[in-house]
């Protein structure tokens, strides 16, 4: 039993991580733009098919690919920045996250228009896994894992040495004070929605890669990450990553101490606890 | 009293928009309906069934159609959604006047249009696999070619006995047939000294690890998987992965020609696969691959092509192209002996002939119970060898 | 025909009931309901296991789904109203989801996937064209009791409040309004109302099962009400009618557009619903009835 909780948790800590990377793009936007960007599934599906087709048709491998998923998914977060969400800015934040999931539903059917509703799978050869005592790891899961890590590694190095990273902190940290300081919203709000879509696009592509891509590949992550970027705090960089990771890992524990088929019910119930007592989130600092 | 007036005013008016029907019975055409799901969970299975319907009716309207009418098909979307289902076979019915609904997949579907089709004298035929569609109240408006429950967890059980499983473990997600399938696997494993353990999954989850951990800790002699293509997909990954050595038993629309194609072969090496099937040779099958291009086109298309069929040479036979002429006339074709056909255009112009005819399809021999249950269908039995479905036996 | 229209009228005024239910929370209080087809199914699984299994007659089922509605709607909403609105969007998306799971999994107590079929409906099916008349009134005169309670709840001190704390909640506490309390009577009404809703879908169709509350209805609801505009709920009520004329003219449009498949035409089908929101949302914000001036208080 202890050796199966223990492996839960392995399992548990793989899921976070890749779920960390979609979750810490829908933080970022959340954390520069302040709302809520309810297209993140839509757009993680859309990076995953930009990974397929990269791979697949252009015979890309795994590096080349994901880049290219970055690419596709932050040119989608863009368009629908600036044709859906932008031009209701001055009405507040819950209109932007309506229009956001209004145009989620929209990319979701493109998609199905060009690609139809056929599952796709990647050109990869799938391992078995490593066997250390009781315990397995998959040579794929360990590769995802370090995908996953190296995203968040050059994210946290764009935020920590870049201008442009350093002026996304400061407007998430205070928006009037960076204004004051002249840094440029637009700019900055542009390279947020590119960065943070391109984010979702690279997680929905990780995920793509363990199991298929079809048009609702990144809707059926959507509470989740959710769940993931409430747990550590709205807007928070390094929250979204512990948040992710702890949602992981209550996920799969739940399998085994819980009903499998109530996972959803997990990051439902983990939002609602979380906001009840510590609204912030682990590494959050505001949220009223 | 108003609401009186206004109500015979309604009647009045509808009786005078359905005088058109009536006089069109010559040379107007005669309107079919599929409702498929095109969007939603069921999204990677209605497409193709639309489209062999099409394909079948175009081949019909070539050949100057039936009863001298071209037939006329509108394919709708049910969203894999009850309630967009309902509103979509409300359109079919009340605009198009539709004489026969094809293909609806989802249980909950089918419940939710099963009785607007039997109030309004509309033909439904359906693949959905829950016991209970079959036991609603609609006297003889219904038909299904998909296997109940019952038959197919007996099969199943039967066979994983066959394959000489003594530890079944049974992983699937929350469907309508979840718990019956089940329910009939038992009394065959465990006359035969098995047991069975099931595990309910969630079938959005991307990975399917620690479920799969669940299962290994059994250590099943079989694996039986009771998903749907997207997750089935994720799951056999997992136990390719977890390093499973045993056998792997699962329903042939979920492990069809496409999620082969998706997957590694390693992956789908030696998985056992069960379909209703016709007798061996049968060239309806053969056809059905021809229409959608693919050597083993999945059971819900094979299932559809047979309705189609069937509607098309019940109106035929009882000169009556309406709900009510299929209602009475389907078991005219597609029982109780005669030429055997199995195909549409050989049925036509068996009937031409006045001879009876006994359809035996794409999906099985197409008997139906009174209840609209097939009464016997005989098994398909594959084994994926090298990313291929290799026939094993038909029995 | 006609028997389609009166379909499309009762379905419409069900919609209508939903979108009374989100100009309240939405349009008037200023709350973003992400789980509305949550509190719809919340409302017809009352009903319709009540009047089914219970024996309960309708009109006491459908006070039960209003009841249910409303204590779903105040725990759910009862943990964010102090923080951002947009914490409440997330957990109502999540309820909706976790209504679903529980419906498909504890099948004791609803049947599961099979959902449940055969709802009493308090009058004979069998009357065919009678039955959905009646039905028709029934749901029409419901809605206009809605749409009149609310309109006059809009018009209230309360409703005045509603919307100050709407344009903002600092101003509005410092006025010495109770925020909190008047966000969470708003939404556990309005959920009231979405549960109401549900039920009376589960009986006029006779059928309910987990598959029917998808995220989808919610996004609909949001159309409607944007579309008719959501600050009043003449508006909403005549958007939810435009909603399932413009869901219902998608689907003929759909069969003349040459050289598409089936799905891709499903797929146009479900953008034209996201294309149309983000149009409105932008071009036509208040909707064609927009909220009129406040009136001084009689």
């Amino acid at each position: 039993m202890i050796e199966a909780l223990l492996q839960a948790l392995i399992n548990g800590v793989i899921a976070g991580t890749i779920l960390a990377v979609p979750a810490l793009g829908f933080t970022a936007i959340f954390a520069v733009l302040n709302y809520p960007n309810f297209a993140i599934g839509a757009l993680a599906t859309v990076g995953a098919y930009a990974g397929w087709v990269g791979n697949t048709v252009f015979g890309l491998p795994m590096l080349g690919a994901l880049p290219l998923a970055f690419g596709v998914a932050g040119l989608a977060g863009l368009a629908v920045q600036s044709l859906a969400v932008k031009p209701l800015e001055a009405s507040g934040a819950l209109m932007m996250a309506i229009a956001s999931l209004a145009a989620g539903l929209v990319l979701e059917n493109i998609l199905r228009f060009g690609f139809g509703n056929d599952l796709r799978g990647f050109e990869l050869p799938l391992l078995r896994d490593w066997r250390i005592g009781e315990f397995r790891i998959g040579p794929q899961q360990l590769e995802n894992f370090g995908l996953a890590l190296a995203c968040m590694a050059l994210l946290w190095a764009f935020l920590r040495f870049s201008r442009t990273g350093r002026a996304m902190r400061a407007v998430a940290d205070n928006r009037d004070l960076a204004l004051l300081r002249g840094v440029d919203p637009v700019r900055v709000a542009l390279v947020t929605v590119i960065v943070g879509a391109g984010l979702a696009g690279m997680g929905g592509m990780l995920v793509g890669l363990d199991t298929s891509v079809d048009p609702l590949t990144g809707t059926r992550l959507v509470l989740s990450i959710f769940a993931a970027a409430v747990l550590g705090g709205l807007g928070s960089i390094p929250g979204a990553v512990a948040g992710a990771i702890a949602i992981g890992m209550a996920e799969e524990l739940s399998v085994i101490v819980f009903n499998p088929a109530y996972r959803l019910v997990v990051g439902f119930v983990v939002i609602l606890i979380v906001l009840t007592l510590r609204p912030a989130g682990l590494f959050g600092t505001r949220a009223s | 009293m108003t609401i009186m007036t206004r109500r015979t005013a309604l009647i009045a008016s509808a009786s005078l928009l359905a005088m058109p029907s009536l006089a069109r019975a010559q040379g107007a055409p005669i309107h079919l309906g599929t409702l498929t799901p095109l969007t939603g969970a069921g999204g990677p299975y209605g497409p193709v069934m639309a489209n062999c319907v099409k394909s079948v009716i175009t081949e019909v309207n070539g050949v100057g159609g039936v009863l001298g009418r071209q037939v006329q098909l509108t394919s709708e979307d049910d969203q894999t959604n009850p309630e967009a289902g309902l509103r979509a076979a409300r359109k079919l019915i009340d605009i198009d006047r539709v004489a026969a609904i094809m293909g609806t997949w989802a249980s909950s579907v089918t419940t939710a249009v099963a009785p607007l089709c039997w109030e309004n004298k509309t033909f439904l035929t359906t693949v959905s696999g829950a016991d209970s569609i079959t036991a609603l109240p609609h006297n003889g408006w219904l038909i299904r070619t998909q296997p109940n429950t019952t038959l197919q967890g007996r099969k199943f059980g039967e066979y994983a006995v066959e394959l000489g499983g003594k530890k079944m473990f049974f992983m699937a997600p929350q469907t309508p047939f979840t718990q019956s399938q089940l329910a009939n696997m038992k009394p065959p494993i465990e006359a035969a000294g098995g047991s069975i353990e099931l595990l309910i999954y969630d079938a959005a989850k991307p990975s399917l690890r620690t479920e799969v951990d669940q299962a290994m800790r059994a250590r099943p002699d079989i694996i039986i998987l009771g998903g749907y293509t997207p997750d089935t997909t994720v799951l056999l990954r997992d136990i390719f992965r977890a390093g499973y050595r045993g056998k792997l038993l699962a329903y042939a629309y979920s492990v069809n020609q496409q999620m082969i194609g998706s997957l590694p072969h390693d992956v789908t090496e030696g998985i056992y696969t069960l379909a209703p099937s016709p007798a061996q040779g049968s060239g309806g099958f053969d056809r059905v691959k021809r229409i959608v291009g693919n050597d083993n086109p999945d059971p819900y298309t094979c299932q559809i092509y047979d309705q189609v069929n069937l509607v098309l040479m019940a109106m035929a036979v009882g000169n009556d192209a309406t709900g009510q002429g299929i209602h009475d006339n389907i078991r005219r074709v597609s029982q109780g002996g005669g030429d055997k056909v199995d195909n549409v255009m050989d049925g036509l112009r068996a009937i031409a002939a006045g001879k009876k005819v006994d359809y035996d399809g794409a999906s099985g021999p197409c008997d139906f119970t009174d209840a609209g249950d097939i009464t016997d269908c005989k098994f398909r039995y594959d084994q994926v060898r090298g990313g291929q479905q290799t026939l094993i036996r038909i029995a | 025909m006609v028997s389609y229209l009166i379909f499309l009228l009762v379905v419409g005024g069900i919609y209508a009931l939903l979108a009374q239910s989100l100009c309240l929370a939405w349009g008037v209080t200023g709350l973003v309901n992400l789980g509305l087809a949550g509190f719809f199914a919340i409302g017809a699984y009352a009903s319709a296991t009540l009047t089914k299994w219970g024996g309960v007659p309708v009109p006491l089922g459908l006070v039960a789904a209003l009841v249910a509605g409303a204590v779903a709607g105040f725990v759910v909403c009862v943990s964010t109203l102090r923080l951002r609105d947009d914490y409440l969007a997330i957990v109502t998306l999540g309820f909706a989801e976790a209504v679903r799971v529980i419906a498909s999994n504890e099948i004791w107590l609803t049947g599961g996937t099979d959902g449940i079929s055969g709802i009493p409906a308090g009058m004979p099916r069998d009357w065919g064209q009678r039955f959905h008349i009646i039905s028709l009134v029934i749901v029409t005169i419901l809605l206009g009791l809605v749409w009149l309670a609310l309109r006059r709840l809009v018009a209230s001190p309360w409703g005045r409040a509603l919307r100050a704390v709407r344009e903002d909640q600092i101003v509005a506490a410092v006025a010495g309004k109770r925020v909190t309390r008047l966000k969470a009577e708003a939404f556990a009404i309005a959920c009231a109302i979405a549960a109401l809703a549900g039920a009376l879908y589960g009986h006029y169709t006779s059928y309910i099962a987990p598959e029917i509350f998808q995220p989808l209805i919610t996004i609909y609801v949001f159309l409607a009400v944007t579309a008719g505009g959501n600050g009043r709920p003449t508006g909403a009520a005549i958007g939810a009618y435009i909603l399932i004329a413009f869901l219902e003219a998608t689907r003929f449009a759909a069969e003349i557009v040459p050289g598409v498949s089936a799905v891709q035409a499903a797929a146009l089908r479900e953008a034209s619903v996201g294309i149309a929101l983000i149009l409105l949302l932008r071009f036509r914000q208040r909707g064609l009835f927009p909220e009129l001036n406040q009136k001084a208080p009689a």
